[in-house]
């Protein structure tokens, strides 16, 4: 082979790529790294603890501190559970609007709508959870809730101050809906126009067809739920203006609570004057990687299963 | 109740401004099949989307004329196009089960919809009688659970009739249905046809004069929206009476 083929035969992309790719992945390991070497001294100390116990006793006394995260990471799995129930039906109805429904003129405006909302500062969603989606939840949700329904469980708590895992979970489903929506959009506005002729002309109804055709895009909407899950996980702001950050461990949706983000956006800054606690916000913000890994490794399984199954 | 499926009259289809079909009126006997036959672009997919009021999906589409289904005009104030549905079952160009419902709920799904069967021993039998007609039971039957996918392209389209045939309709209307599918496949699919047309009439779509010439007891020539010549295929293909349509089924004319 001569020199001159063997370079064509480098394919050019590669080349650039490659770099690319391997140093993304240095930084993911590089980061992983750091979380882990600095919050091993907490699992040294407290060992599962660290993750199992719901303790925070931060005290001048180094010998009498101890951190576990157990309510932070409750709070966040449970919040983010709640988001993507509301984001679900949301997203899944804007997309089918957007693209079924909407008239021509509008449909770009709403698309443009969904896109500015995914992309506001989330300060904004924070101040405005505050100052009105709490207090009317307060008064026109939860109250009532309490009141008639208390002997269920996750009733059972008063919203006494309206700053709860619910207002947090209900305002994070808000944010990320843009995000679930935009991919099921894309997925919904691809679907080949014979499959809903198709439909059609077996006899549905528009909305059996459209529940149908939803079927068939079952993993976009599925991945776009690991998306907003992957960012309700990971908000911070918001989160921590509405949940009331209190070490709290309960199934009780209106109590108040603390995630993981809103817990080291709160603590990271008095860290320092403690002994222990540093090594704690790492082991949390690990927390955070090995919940985000989890889910996305989880819903990569479940997709391959689908895919094997159906394949288009 | 009329002696015919269906009967055209001042049929015309506009998309937008521009007039797709023509002013055609078109009788088509009980029982036979009835092939729709012209060139690319002529208009014959339009035409059969308007006898199941499918083009209702086409805002743009506009229909003006009547369409008479065993009699009566389905452009007719106060007609459920879903009724009119379950009447015309249709089989498209592309072969398009639904490819994330199982082989069974392909076929099942719209009876389940329409509440057409009443436990699911009828609807089990419902499905197999579908698929038996379709002439695939033999080759679905141990695995009624797997996906389209796994089919070939003619037993997909098989799935398609066995999936309209599952709604008892009386009419089929067939979309060039062998377009893609191998030769095998369509073999399989022509001589279903001559089972079916006992009980359905059935109107195949065709841009092939061969087929329409080995498979139907009718022909109609449909030249840039318009009817040039309608009647018995033997005739048709044997002496022509206009001289496009002999261009046409000659192979002349594209
Ligand atoms: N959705 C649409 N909007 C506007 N015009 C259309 C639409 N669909 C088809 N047409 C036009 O209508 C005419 C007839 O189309 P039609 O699909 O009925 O032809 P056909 O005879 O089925 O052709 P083929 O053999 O290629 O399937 C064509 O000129 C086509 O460009
Ligand atoms: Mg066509």
């Amino acid at each position: 082979m001569s020199v001159l083929q063997k370079i064509k035969r480098i394919d050019g992309f590669k080349i650039i790529t490659s770099p690319a790719v391997m140093f993304v992945f240095l930084l993911f390991a590089w980061m992983l790294i750091v979380y882990f070497y600095n919050a091993l001294p907490a699992f040294v100390r407290e060992g599962l603890a660290t993750y199992f116990k719901n303790v925070w006793q931060a005290t001048e006394e180094a010998s009498k501190e101890h951190y576990g995260l157990l309510a932070a990471i409750w709070g966040t799995v449970y919040t983010s559970i709640i988001a993507i129930l509301v984001a679900l039906p949301l997203s899944i109805a804007y997309s089918v609007f957007v693209i079924d429904y909407a008239p021509k003129k509008i449909k770009n405006a709403l698309i443009v709508l969904s896109d500015v909302m995914a992309g506001l500062p989330t300060i904004i969603y924070g101040i405005w959870g505050v100052f009105v989606l709490v207090p009317l939840l307060q008064k026109y949700v939860m109250f009532p809730l309490h009141k008639h329904l208390s002997f269920i469980p996750i009733f059972s708590s008063p919203p006494i101050t309206g700053y709860s895992y619910f207002s947090a979970g209900i305002l994070l489903g808000i944010m990320v809906t843009p995000f679930a929506s935009a991919i099921m959009r894309e997925a919904y506005q691809m679907i080949p126009f014979t499959y809903r002729e198709a439909a059609i002309a077996s006899g549905m109804t528009r909305y059996e067809a459209t529940k149908t055709l939803l079927g068939y895009i079952k993993p976009a909407i599925f991945s776009g739920m690991i998306l907003a899950f992957g960012r309700a996980v990971g908000e911070t702001v918001a989160v921590s203006l509405v949940i009331g950050n209190t070490f709290n461990l309960s199934i009780g949706l209106f109590s108040p609570g603390y995630t993981i983000s809103s817990l080291i956006a709160n603590q990271f800054g008095n860290a320092f004057i403690y002994e222990h606690m540093l090594p704690a916000l790492y082991a949390a913000g690990l927390a955070l990687f090995i919940i985000g890994l989890a889910v996305n490794i989880a819903g990569l399984y479940l997709f391959r299963k689908w895919e094997k199954n159906v394949r288009i | 109740m009329s002696d015919f499926a269906i009967e055209t009259k001042k049929l015309r289809i506009y998309y937008g401004e521009n007039e797709i079909i023509k002013g055609i009126d078109l009788k088509v006997p009980k029982n036979v099949v009835f092939a729709l036959m012209g060139p690319s672009g002529c208009g014959k997919s339009t035409l059969l989307r308007a006898f199941n009021r499918l083009l209702e999906l086409n805002k743009e589409a506009r229909v003006e004329g009547e369409v008479l289904i065993l009699g009566k005009n389905v452009y007719g104030n106060g007609v459920n196009p879903i009724d009119v549905r379950k009447q015309v079952g249709m089989v498209f160009q592309y072969p398009n089960p639904f490819p994330h419902l199982s082989i069974y709920d392909n076929v099942a799904i719209g009876l389940k919809l329409n509440h057409l069967v009443k436990s699911k021993e009828e609807l089990d039998e419902r499905v197999k009688w579908a698929l038996e007609k379709a002439f695939l039971w033999d080759e679905v039957k141990g695995r009624l659970d797997d996906y389209p996918a796994s089919l070939s392209g003619g037993q997909k389209q098989r799935l398609v009739i066995a999936r309209a045939l599952a709604l008892k309709p009386k009419i089929l209307l067939m979309d060039e249905p062998t377009a893609n599918v191998d030769p095998i496949g369509t073999r399989k699919i022509e001589e279903l046809l001559f089972e079916l047309k006992r009980e359905y009439t059935i109107v195949l779509v065709t841009h092939e004069p061969m087929q329409a010439a080995r498979v139907s007891d009718y022909v109609g020539f449909l030249y840039l929206g318009k009817l040039v010549e309608v009647g018995l295929t033997r005739e048709i293909f044997e002496k022509p009476k206009h001289e496009l349509t002999e261009k046409y089924v000659t192979g002349v004319l594209v």
